[in-house]
């Protein structure tokens, strides 16, 4: 854990490549035990993937710097002058992060790993390579972002809808979040980091309350309310903070977003994303339904089961 | 001088391609994965020496060093994935589908 933290200042506070795939290693190294910490099957599959992916995307990174300097002589993180470069560093953050198109390996690590890291990895793993994207963002290719970032949530949507488990519906909530942050990145940087940050709030108490009524299945979501009542009621509102419902918190990024687009003259952008996360709507609106408004179709029980973690959450969803 | 980029480029390539499209074992996604740094550490290494600034002789070493851990990382994955699934072919890592 202490890795962690370390490899993360390590690659925010960068200006020399070499120290940001530094800290990027350091993290990946740190999470793999985490994941694979159980010996379950899934989890040393998930760790696998997830080793992988972060592997390829940190020396196609690697390389692409050093093709930077090649040709322009620097390390400096903010100048990257090579065109070739600047694609291959858009590839390569975006496989780090689980942009469409390399979003493939992220539910599927979600699903192998506990709750509590599943959690790490959609928030704290995901903020060093934002920073890099954003300390380089005014040399990137604004079309292929914006492409990738709608496609990000086009997918994001459409995969979602047809899952059970809750790590899954949250690994595609993390996709479509994702492509919304960089949608925005070429533009107004500020909104990139305030989406991110009011996203990984609301994630943060989403998984935490479900890593203590421990619900992994949409079913075991459904009988959750005999075990901690003014926790589902939480739940539900933040899940609609998340699906970016107004008087709530989660459409602040999403309004301002779209402010900002129009600004730019990329209303039909706007009006597409939009449109596509809908689509996200429709499965926070089921998990809302099945958590809260009905009752399971299986007995249930008053009885408390194990200790309830402390609902920190229960503030969170009112900020 | 473009000659031995080419050749770090092209090793560059042959290996990204060949950890794409690895087939049946772990094993040889990690030896590309591998390669690719080694690669990396080569072209890095051709730097202080044209330009003639040794400050920089630090930065492969590093280089080294952090892929070291990471190949140490890929290979005690192996171990457990073929401790859990019997082998390292990667048809047996469907567990975790949709």
């Amino acid at each position: 854990m202490l890795s962690l933290t370390l490899g993360t200042m390590i690659t925010i506070t960068s200006n020399h490549w070499v120290t940001a795939w530094a800290g990027l290693e350091i993290n990946t190294l740190a999470v793999i035990p985490l994941i694979s910490k159980s010996h379950h099957p899934r989890a040393i599959e998930a760790a696998t993937k997830y080793f992988l992916t972060q592997a390829t995307a940190s020396a196609l990174m690697l390389f692409s710097s050093m093709t930077n300097a090649w040709s322009s002589g620097q390390w400096d993180i903010t100048q990257l002058t090579n065109p070739p470069s600047c694609l291959l560093l858009t590839a390569a953050i975006a496989i780090k992060l689980g942009l469409t198109p390399f979003h493939f390996w992220f539910p599927e690590v979600l699903q192998g790993s506990s709750l509590t890291t599943a959690l790490l990895l959609s928030t704290a793993m995901k903020f060093p390579p934002t920073t890099i994207l954003l300390l380089t963002s005014h040399s990137l290719n604004p079309t292929l972002l914006s492409t990738m970032a709608i496609m990000s949530i086009a997918l994001g949507g459409w995969m979602g809808l047809n899952q059970t488990q809750t790590r899954k519906i949250l690994a595609f909530s993390s996709i479509s979040h994702l492509g919304w942050m960089t949608i925005i990145i070429t533009y107004n940087p500020k909104l990139t980091l305030l989406t991110f940050y009011l996203y990984s709030l609301m994630t943060t108490s989403i998984f935490l309350s479900m890593n203590s009524t421990n619900t992994l299945k949409l079913s075991t979501l459904m009988t959750s309310w005999t075990k901690a009542p003014m926790l589902n009621t939480t739940l539900m509102l933040t899940l609609l903070s998340l699906a970016g419902l107004p008087p709530l918190t989660g459409f602040l990024p999403k309004w301002l977003i779209i402010q900002e687009l129009t600004k730019q003259e990329m209303t039909t952008t706007a009006t597409t994303i939009s449109m596509l996360s809908l689509l996200g709507l429709f499965f926070y609106l089921r998990l809302t339904y099945c958590s809260t408004i009905t009752l399971p179709p299986n007995s249930s029980n008053k009885m408390k089961q194990w200790s309830i973690k402390k609902p920190v959450n229960t503030l969170t969803p009112t900020l | 001088m473009s000659l031995i980029h080419l050749s770090f480029y092209s090793a560059f390539t042959l290996s990204s391609l060949g950890l794409a499209f690895h087939r049946t074992h772990l094993i040889s996604a990690l030896l590309c994965l591998e390669s690719i740094i080694l690669s990396i550490y080569i072209g890095l290494s051709l730097w202080p020496v044209q330009n003639q600034a040794t400050s920089f002789t630090l930065l492969p070493v590093l280089i080294l060093a952090f892929s070291a851990c990471e190949a140490g990382t890929g290979l005690a994955i192996l171990v457990a994935s073929t401790r859990t699934h019997g082998s390292d072919h990667l048809h047996n890592l469907n567990l975790l589908q949709c």
